[in-house]
């Protein structure tokens, strides 16, 4: 193509340099939230009132910036439970079935030890709330590690796996809250069970102290694929495993080993969405949407290109675009589901710019034309 | 139990086409994994222009056209930009997914229309399906085009060499699948069950992706698996018809998961691959790029 | 010009100021060129002088950057292979381009403009069938083409270009993955080709005996440049080795003699599956010695990839024994035969000996991420590794600007000698080293057949897989053709002689005579 004297030319990469794919992502993310304007104005609304409304609730109000920090705390152990398969070079799209199953072991403890709302408790909250964090790695460690074995084991396709335990795990909470279950006694008492004051997650200045395990999790990760031996092995498996069987690395173990990682990850968002976020402390009726909300881990995960620390700042716009969008949607009267909507643009707009992630445009000068 | 049985079938249609669609795609080598995202335009699209305008007709057009043009939007990632297909159809998934929750959510609700008339208790589009099965099984293999179709799925630079347009043909295949795809979408929300709410499907698309693995590739199994994914989806549905009070209804709707992911196993391991395996495309999901 | 008035003689395609670039190579630098019709016309160069380039000009696969060619006294410009078949230019290249899954006859009329809508097989079966009888081919149309042997593979190639109509065949390196008696047949055919309609056959080779045996002329490339143009009859194979090398080649490496130690390696009956689950290593018996270079002389596809596979730890075996220093490591992973001292350098070195997308210190890193030395505590010492690295590219003269830069920026030779000085950097004290040549030229070949020499001298047992010859001959103590899996015999290198060891690669059992 022509542009005055210079032709635009599209190179193959040789290498991405750091600043390159943050410009690439950062760039993307603007694209999107331009493209999403359309939503505003197909609704009437002015987009940059949209976009104001959004923001400032989610990050400068009193009462948003919390709710977006809880989110943030959410997204960015998704987007962990999502990065440490991905530099597998496997699909994690199960994190809402390990957060649910995770989630499910947390109230399993709970109700073991009578915590429920109304009654008192046998034991204190400083054995309890370990426990409960315990309970939920495990199980959704275990929940993850189907997937991994038996990508290890038979080479199955882990994209379908993953989702196929979302669905099972989705009906077997429905079946819990809804019609009592193992560990919920006969009636179905899921949803009306509250947990224990006792057992509220600690919050430090009003933020859970989630944040300071999702944000530990995020150096712990990148500390992993830096340096050592471990993280050497995902990565070759994730770029050839061939070449990794070659190298020594068992082509079985890293696939089961990423996704406990992985689901175990998950399951701490499970922990902290059931235990910690204030106004919760409980499963909900749509707990079904937190499942999808967790789908914002593959976009996050994707856009940081893997990158446990790039994943922070990104979690955290998502987490207060996703918060200030339902703030906006009640606020300027929009439709509902406007954070699922921004969920679809930003991961296709995502997904085109992939292209320049392998190309470059570049400026080469032409000489005049006779 | 005669109902049961016309309901699964009835069932079966949406997983045959939508699975099909998928094995068309998949034969030129282009594997989508967001089909769940296409039927759920397909169906979201279908729904609100069949109520708007009152026309069954004008209703599966525009699932038929939205289907076509996200199977396009999926071409020209994965063929004209050549990205990692996973990657682009976990896109269309999510974009699918995503959109439809906020553009179908003031038609959330029945379609309040005349049901679409049965032939002897079953669905027309059973017999689209059936048709549409015996058509691609012959074009696959008794046609010059079916022959293009599946050298550019097997090798594309020999196809090249051969003299064939790869790019052409692949967006060919690509659309007419998205096409199928938002075709079987549309036949859920008008037909089978014309109620509109938030991500209805809840895995019918990546039930027919695994299909396609189940299938071999070859259209008549996937017609036999359909029809028993249909009859068992239909059964995870009304579990009292045939089982009653066997097990809490919730339970029952895990069943079909339950079930791919353990035939998924059982046809991934090494003693099933050895004795039947070889028939995937060896293109598929490989971006081909000229050199 | 008629095609009907054309006379044996006369020049049917020729090629003027031929020049293409590719990213830092000048592969073909002004190239004259001319095929005479019903002639055989080699084109004889080193791996890389620009034949196989030059070749995919004239079919249409690229466009050149200058020059003209001229078909039939007409300039010709072809946009895509479809355009050269157009013009009845066929090509059998060196990789195969044909379909494993599909049938024979599939694979010949895919593309073919008479295929009908409605493919109609019964006829065009019929019309394959007259061609395999005009040209002495036997091939069964219906099977499906992973079921045949290489030179099968070949013979399918041909048809499909006669069958649209070639009259031009050019063949790429037609003899590189067949056994001698295949050659032979194959030679046949062409013979009856040129001698039938004119038909006229370019042929492209870096083996010298082949250009002696069938062509008429020669054309001898060498770093993209025509260095000369030739009658077959007045030349030996010495002069067109210095044609093509532009210097006196050294045939033979001259074989270190090492006192042979202990056998570190003994195979007893072992057997493998392929990736079909078709038994491709049906019970081999060996030794390897200390100070021993073993080498496994065949055709590609008989057995000496999975065999590799299999000592190496990355395939299971059947059935069978192995030992290592005396020690059963039939079940022991690949790492835990790292550890032991089996090193071993795979024949695809991209996608198995390396990753192109990382740094040459992470790819250093594959063969020490395990070991103690160099990752304490679960921890890489990446800066340790690194300094080992700039020692491998100073010492082994790889051409890399920095330990970062990625593999797959290095070329085949300097990957090649990447890997080399990786594993041999693990002092292996059993090295297997397989088509460690494989596609480089002639100085990077010499340069790891060195390296081979001097692990020998260190007392490493060697085995050497090859599917060159004279490779396998000159460096072996001793030396085992393989055929269909099994080995057709063990001679003693030094007394090996090539006609015999080329006859057992066929699978044909020597005379006792003859050894």
């Amino acid at each position: 193509m022509k542009l005055g004297s210079y032709e635009i030319k599209l190179e193959k990469r040789v290498a991405l340099r750091g600043w390159e794919a943050t410009a690439i992502s950062t760039f993307a993310i603007l694209f999107a939230l331009v493209v999403f304007s359309f939503v505003f104005v197909q609704a009437g609304v002015d987009p940059l009132t949209g976009y104001k409304e959004i923001f400032s609730f989610a990050f400068l109000s009193s009462f948003g910036l919390p709710l977006t920090i809880n989110r943030f705390i959410f997204l960015l152990l998704c987007t962990y439970a999502f990065i440490i398969p991905m530099r597998a070079g496997l699909w994690n799209i199960g994190m809402a079935g390990q957060l649910y199953a995770g989630m499910l072991s947390a109230f399993a403890v709970a109700f073991a030890f009578g915590g429920k709302g109304s009654q008192g408790l046998t034991l204190s909250p400083g054995f309890v709330i370990p426990l409960m964090i315990v309970a939920a790695i495990v199980g959704s460690a275990a929940s993850g590690a189907i997937a991994g074995f038996l990508k290890g084991k038979f080479n199955t396709n882990e994209i379908v796996v993953t989702m196929m335990i979302n669905f099972i795990t989705f009906w077997v909470v429905a079946r819990m809250i809804k019609e009592g279950g193992l560990f919920m006694g006969s009636s179905g008492e899921g949803e009306g069970f509250k947990l224990s004051e006792y057992l509220f997650a600690p919050l430090i200045k009003g933020i859970p102290f989630t944040v300071f395990i999702a944000l530990g999790l995020g150096v712990l990760l990148w500390f992993l694929f830096a340096k050592t031996k471990l993280g050497y092995q995902i990565k070759v498996y994730g770029k050839n495993p061939i070449a990794a069987k070659y190298a020594g690395i068992s082509p079985s173990k890293i696939p089961v080993m990423v996704f406990s990682l992985g689901g175990l990850i998950a399951g701490l968002a499970g922990y902290h969405y059931f235990a910690a976020v204030p106004g919760v402390y409980k499963i909900t009726k749509n707990y079904g949407e937190f499942g999808d909300l967790a789908f914002y881990g593959i976009i996050c995960g994707l856009i940081s290109q893997g990158n446990p620390l790039a994943a922070i700042p990104i979690a955290l716009l998502f987490g207060g675009l996703t918060n200030g969008g339902r703030f906006a949607q009640g606020k300027l009267k929009l439709g509902f589901g406007i954070d699922y909507a921004l969920l679809g643009v930003l991961m296709i707009t995502l997904v085109a710019f992939q292209f320049f992630y392998r190309y470059k445009i570049v400026f080469v000068k032409t000489e005049k034309e006779k | 139990m005669w109902e049961f049985f016309v309901r699964s079938l009835d069932a079966s249609t949406i997983f045959t086409i939508a699975a099909l669609s998928e094995l068309l795609g998949q034969r030129s080598g282009i594997l989508n994994v967001g089909i769940e995202g296409v039927m759920l335009f397909g169906a979201t699209l279908g729904f609100m222009v069949a109520q708007s305008t009152g026309s069954y007709l004008l209703g599966f057009l525009a699932g038929i056209v939205i289907g076509g043009l996200i199977g396009l939007l999926h071409g020209f990632f994965s063929i004209t930009l050549g990205s990692d297909q996973v990657v682009n159809g976990m896109g269309i998934w999510i974009l699918g997914f995503g959109l439809t929750a906020y553009i179908g959510y003031p038609y959330t609700g029945p379609l309040g229309m005349e049901r679409i008339p049965d032939i002897f208790g079953l669905s027309p589009f059973f017999f689209v399906g059936v048709a549409l099965i015996v058509i691609a099984w012959f074009v696959l293999s008794k046609t010059s085009l079916g022959l293009k179709i599946r050298s550019v799925g097997e090798n594309p630079s020999v196809a090249e060499v051969s003299g064939i347009n790869v790019t052409r043909t692949r967006y060919l295949s690509v659309i007419t699948s998205g096409m199928m795809m938002g075709f079987a979408g549309a036949i859920y929300s008008l037909d089978y069950n014309p109620v509109w709410s938030n991500n209805f499907l809840m895995g019918w698309g990546f039930i027919a992706l695994a299909l396609v693995f189940f299938s071999m590739w070859n259209p008549y199994i996937l017609l036999a698996g359909s029809i028993l994914f249909g009859t068992l989806w239909q059964l995870s549905l009304n579990p009292q018809l045939v089982l009653p009070g066997l097990m809490s209804r919730y339970i029952w709707r895990t069943v079909p998961f339950i079930i791919t992911v353990g035939v998924l196993m059982l046809m991934s391991t090494k003693w099933f691959r050895t004795r039947w395996g070889a028939a995937k495309p060896d293109a598929l999901g490989l971006p081909y790029i000229k050199s | 010009m008629l095609l009907e008035s054309i006379k044996r003689g006369d020049t049917v395609l020729e090629a003027k100021g031929i020049t293409k670039r590719f990213p830092g190579v000048l592969a073909n630098d002004q190239i004259n060129f001319e095929i005479k019709a019903g002639e055989i016309h080699a084109i004889l160069g080193e791996n890389g002088a620009g034949k196989t380039t030059l070749m995919n000009i004239l079919f249409g696969l690229y466009q050149p950057d200058e020059g003209e060619i001229y078909l039939y006294g007409e300039k010709v410009n072809f946009k895509s292979p479809l355009d050269a078949i157009e013009h009845g230019i066929g090509m059998v290249h060196q990789n195969r381009k044909l379909i494993p899954a599909h049938s024979v006859i599939e694979n010949i009329i895919l593309g073919h403009p008479r295929a009908g809508n409605v493919l109609n097989l019964k006829r065009a079966g019929k019309e394959i069938t007259e061609l395999c009888d005009k040209y002495g081919f036997k091939i069964d149309l219906k099977a499906k083409v992973w079921q045949l042997s290489e030179g099968e593979k070949q013979v399918v190639e041909i048809l499909k270009a006669l069958y649209r109509g070639a009259k031009i065949l050019i063949l790429d390196e037609p003899t590189s993955a067949l056994a001698p008696p295949e050659t032979k047949r194959l030679l046949e055919s062409i013979q009856i080709m040129t001698n039938d309609e004119l038909a006229i056959v370019p042929f492209i080779t870096h083996k010298l005996p082949i250009v002696l045996e069938v062509s008429e002329r020669v054309t001898v490339l060498r770093r993209g440049k025509v260095t000369a143009r030739l009658e077959t009859k007045d030349t030996t194979e010495k002069s067109l080795a210095r044609e093509m090398v532009g210097r006196e080649v050294i045939f033979r490496m001259e074989r270190v003699e090492v006192e042979k130690g202990k056998p570190i390696l003994q195979v007893e009956n072992l057997s493998a599956l392929n990736d079909k689950g078709v038994l491709a290593l049906k019970g081999v018996s060996f030794s390897v010695h200390e100070g021993e270079i073993f080498g496994i002389a065949g055709v590609s596809g008989n057995g000496q990839q999975v065999l590799a596979e299999v000592l190496a730890g990355l395939r299971d075996a059947e059935g069978g024994t192995l030992l290592f220093d005396d020690i059963n490591i039939l079940h022991n992973s690949s790492l835990e035969r790292w550890l032991k001292g089996i090193g071993y350098i795979p024949s695809e070195r991209v996608d198995v000996g390396s990753i192109g997308d990382f740094s040459l210190v992470e790819n250093v890193a594959m063969n020490y991420y395990f070991d103690k030395k160099y990752a304490k505590g679960g921890v890489v010492d990446y800066k340790k590794i690194r300094k080992l690295t700039e020692e491998m590219i100073a010492e082994y003269d790889i051409a890399a600007p920095s330990p970062d830069t990625t593999a797959k920026s290095l070329s085949g030779g300097n990957l090649q000698k990447l890997i080399l000085a990786r594993v041999l950097s693990r002092k292996p004290r059993l090295l297997i080293a397989n088509l460690p040549t494989q596609g480089l030229d002639v100085g990077a070949s010499e340069f790891v057949q060195n390296k081979l020499m001097e692990a020998k001298k260190e007392r490493a047992g060697i085995l050497l897989i090859s599917e060159d010859l004279d490779e396998v001959l000159s460096l072996s103590d001793r030396v085992a053709p393989m055929y269909e899996g099994k080995f057709m015999g063990i001679i003693p290198g030094g007394e090996a002689r090539r006609e015999v060891v080329g006859a057992m690669m066929a699978g044909l059992k020597p005379k006792v005579d003859e050894i």
